[in-house]
């Protein structure tokens, strides 16, 4: 069931990250296959958050477009680092979260960039240190803003998963 | 699985799906058709029918918004329209008239004529879902004889090319993606080059030498060398010329005539590749 719902979230995701470009602009800032990833690798399950982390990658890369791997490549590293991050340090309050989400996605920008640089793919929005800088800054607050309201959700998708992860997160650092 | 023995095989997990990555990477970087992956044709094929149904209901909904706005300047677009469209009439039948003198004298000079293409029409059902790629992902696929490589335009100019096509869905590289090209030439004077996208809505008009006099609004149209758009489509219109007085090369920035990055509807050529000979271009 659970891996149903995990599923079925990458999906949905996808979608919205196919239609909703088409209404709102701003919306190529946001990487929705990213922020599932860290929702899940904070979930303190590095294997969780880094198989999350490739199917939403390719799955990204199939729909945006490019070369396919580069977006799976840089998600399961990111899934990865966020999921062991979880398990060694208390990231369960929402700033802490917003933090991760952060790092993230210039994490996961850095590394598209760079793979594709090494593929020798040229890329828009990259071609001067400032403008690669503003659009780090530019995903990083877009990214961000989203998490907000995307986490609210998946807390209300997975209440389950979500109790039993402060229990145990209480029981480690508080007990 | 102890969650000890999990902990440690976790490195060689990352490990092994890091490397079916790089080997997915590798394999598609090399392959020339890589933007027609299995996977990108199963996934969107399987998504296209459920963003095509949200973008419907969603459309609509924007559409109810806009109509009232819309009626109420309906009365002066429909004057302006009507003069409009008395003045294009006037056009269209001084450029059938130059056509039919035009094919006349093409076969008084045994030159080969343009080949007649058909016309599908399509609708945009996405865009630009990444920051990196223009892309557009349209309604029709390989079941309505979408093949790669097929032009896209609307009635004002060129969008693009097919790159990617499922059954129900094709992905069209849009004339201002940083990875396109076309084979283009200033209407007036003749003169070649290729246009290149550079992002923010523009192109860019590449080889076309410094000593060549080009003014802005001027048009610019395919050649029909590139063997993808047929001869005399219009590309768009010279916005501002970047002169360099010490380099070889115009640096010519140019307006899409089409509206690439806001268009809803849009037609695909149904060219045959073998259709455009090279001896178009001549």
């Amino acid at each position: 069931m659970q891996t149903f719902k995990i599923a079925l979230t990458i999906v949905v995701a996808l979608l919205l990250q196919m239609l909703l470009p088409n209404y709102v602009r701003f919306f190529q800032y946001i990487d929705l296959a990213l922020l599932v990833t860290v929702y899940f690798s904070l979930q303190r399950a590095p294997v969780i958050g880094m198989v999350t982390g490739m199917i939403a990658g390719l799955g990204g890369d199939a729909v945006g477009g490019g070369i396919l791997g580069v977006g799976g490549f840089s998600k399961t590293l990111i899934g990865y680092l966020v999921g062991a991050a979880s398990v060694r340090l208390s990231l369960e309050n929402p700033l802490a979260r917003l933090s991760v989400v952060a790092v993230a996605s210039a994490g996961n920008t850095v590394l598209f960039v760079g793979l594709n640089q090494m593929l020798e793919q040229t890329l828009p929005h990259v071609s001067t240190w400032a403008e690669f800088g503003a659009t780090i800054g530019w995903k990083m607050l877009g990214d961000t803003v989203a998490s907000i309201i995307l986490f609210v959700v998946l807390d209300r998708v997975f209440s389950e998963q979500a109790t039993a992860r402060r229990m145990a997160i209480r029981k480690r650092f508080y007990e | 699985m102890s969650a000890n023995t999990a902990q440690q095989k976790t490195p060689w997990i990352l490990a092994a799906l890091l490397l079916s990555q790089v080997v997915l990477m590798s394999t598609n970087a090399r392959h020339p058709d890589s933007e027609q992956s299995v996977l990108r044709i199963w996934l969107v094929t399987a998504f296209a029918p459920i963003v095509h149904a949200a973008d419907s209901v969603l459309s609509s909904i924007k559409g109810t918004g806009a109509s009232y706005i819309d009626v109420r300047h309906a009365r002066e677009e429909n004057v302006e329209l009507r003069e409009k469209v008395e003045r294009l009439t006037a056009e269209l039948n001084k450029e059938l008239e130059r056509a039919a003198a035009l094919d006349s004298l093409r076969r008084q000079l045994a030159l080969p004529t343009h080949p007649e293409y058909g016309k599908l029409a399509a609708n945009v059902i996405s865009r630009d879902a990444s920051l990196w790629f223009r892309r557009l992902t349209i309604d029709r696929g390989t079941l309505d004889g979408v093949k790669r490589d097929m032009p896209v335009a609307t009635a004002g100019g060129i969008v693009g090319r097919v790159i990617s096509v499922g059954p129900n869905f094709a992905m069209v590289q849009a004339i201002t993606d940083k990875h396109a090209g076309v084979g283009a030439m200033l209407q007036t004077s003749r003169a070649m080059g290729e246009v290149r996208g550079v992002d923010n809505d523009r192109c860019e008009l590449r080889n076309i030498s410094s000593s060549e006099n080009v003014e802005p609004g001027e048009s610019i149209v395919t050649t029909g060398l590139d063997r993808i758009y047929p001869k005399g489509l219009l590309v768009g219109t010279v916005e501002r010329v970047e002169a360099d007085p010490n380099g070889p090369w115009h640096k010519i920035i140019v307006k899409p005539a089409a509206p690439v990055d806001r268009v809803e509807h849009l037609l695909i050529l149904l060219v045959d590749q073998k259709d455009l000979k090279l001896g178009e271009g001549k």
